[in-house]
């Protein structure tokens, strides 16, 4: 196993009613990831859950409005550099941010570096 | 098979990693005081606490006397050969050896390096339930990043993964998929509504203490092609049960 390098993920909640210039707030965050060329992001559907504005949020039939999670691993630098950009884009939620020790492994040719 | 004693008493110090393996080559007929040679070694292990012992009956054979023994000619005079076997640590094999030596007055000890990869153990009857307890500790968290199309030799990946850590005795996994993502393969996964895609992003979520993370992450590493691996320090909060064994509670071996 290669040997890991310090690094830094981030961990935005919230919901998954919230918009960004007319779509997801999810999708729009991924996007500006990728645009940035941060290494990679993850969007998790929870279950159930409730937050600041302590209102549950549920499945119902007709309306979506679980809690999301994105998640961004990178460098300690383009984490910063993140940061601030998606703090913008969020106009309510959390983000919470840990330590964590990376190893990217990558065999296949046809991956991007 | 004629007897068969799997016993776990306080003597066995059988677990996982090398082993040494006995078998003890007899004849049916063989005496030891009163009771046929077989039944006095089984009754022996079992005394000492060795955690299992299995004689069988063989088909045919021969040996130190060169005649051939079948069932033809021999099941009515009780004269065919019998083979006991048990696996045990090798301090346990080394405190059995003299006795047997002196026991075995007409026949072969064979003794072999082996391996115990898995002692499973099934409770007579449950335990009763005993009020949770809290234990607090330093332990490691490892996300495993992947897709859900990745494979390896053949199966699921993430379900790979599952197992191997099974096998290593991890304490628990969870697998997340993902709705949205991108990463080392640096395509966009996408669940869409009508037809689910075939590739969302997967995460295989691992807590357990450092140095069981460590060897784990060594093991994953291997099997992934483009992925991720994220270990971060954790406190952990555990709820378990207090019955008196929590000291092997770690992981969950239940089996000794």
């Amino acid at each position: 196993m290669p040997a890991p390098t310090p690094g830094k993920i981030l961990r935005l909640h919230f919901s998954e009613r919230d918009r960004y210039q007319g779509k997801p707030l999810y999708e729009a965050i991924v996007d500006k990831c990728r645009e940035l060329r941060i290494a990679g992001a993850t969007v998790y559907r929870g279950l159930e859950g409730y937050g600041e504005a302590a209102e549950i949020h549920r499945s119902h039939v007709l309306s979506h409005d679980l809690p999301i999670i994105v998640s961004i691993i990178d460098s300690a630098e383009n984490v910063a550099r993140v940061l601030p950009v998606v703090e913008e884009m969020m106009d309510k939620g959390l983000i919470a941010m840990s330590d964590v020790e990376v190893v990217r492994i990558q065999r296949s040719k046809t991956a991007k570096p | 098979m004629l007897g068969t004693a799997i016993i776990g008493k306080e003597g066995s110090m059988l677990k996982k990693g090398p082993a040494k393996k006995v078998t003890i080559y007899l004849n049916e007929d063989t005496r030891y005081h009163l009771e046929s040679l077989y039944e006095a070694i089984l009754r022996f292990l079992m005394h000492k606490g060795v955690a299992g012992a299995t004689a069988s009956r063989a088909m045919a054979g021969f040996g130190a006397h060169h005649l051939l023994h079948t069932p033809n000619i021999e099941v009515l005079s009780e004269h065919l050969p019998v083979r006991v076997e048990f696996v045990e640590s090798p301090d346990k094999v080394e405190e059995l050896l003299p006795t047997l030596y002196d026991m075995v007055s007409d026949g072969l000890i064979e003794v072999q390096d082996t391996t115990v990869f898995k002692i499973a153990k099934k409770e007579s009857k449950p335990e009763p339930r005993h009020p949770h307890e809290k234990k607090r500790g330093q332990a490691k968290l490892m996300r495993i990043y992947m897709g859900e199309a990745d494979r390896w030799k053949g199966e699921p990946l993430h379900d790979a993964i599952v197992k191997t850590l099974r096998m290593m005795d991890i304490a628990g996994a969870t697998v997340y998929r993902g709705i949205l993502g991108y990463g080392a393969k640096g395509h966009t996964r996408k669940e869409h509504f009508m037809h689910r895609s075939r590739d969302c992003p997967v995460m295989v979520a691992v807590v357990d203490t450092p140095e069981k993370i460590l060897a784990a992450a060594d093991a994953i590493a291997e099997m992934i092609e483009d992925g991720l691996i994220a270990t971060s320090d954790v406190d952990i909060v555990r709820l378990i049960h207090s019955h008196p064994l929590t000291e092997a509670s770690d992981a969950g071996t239940h089996a000794r």
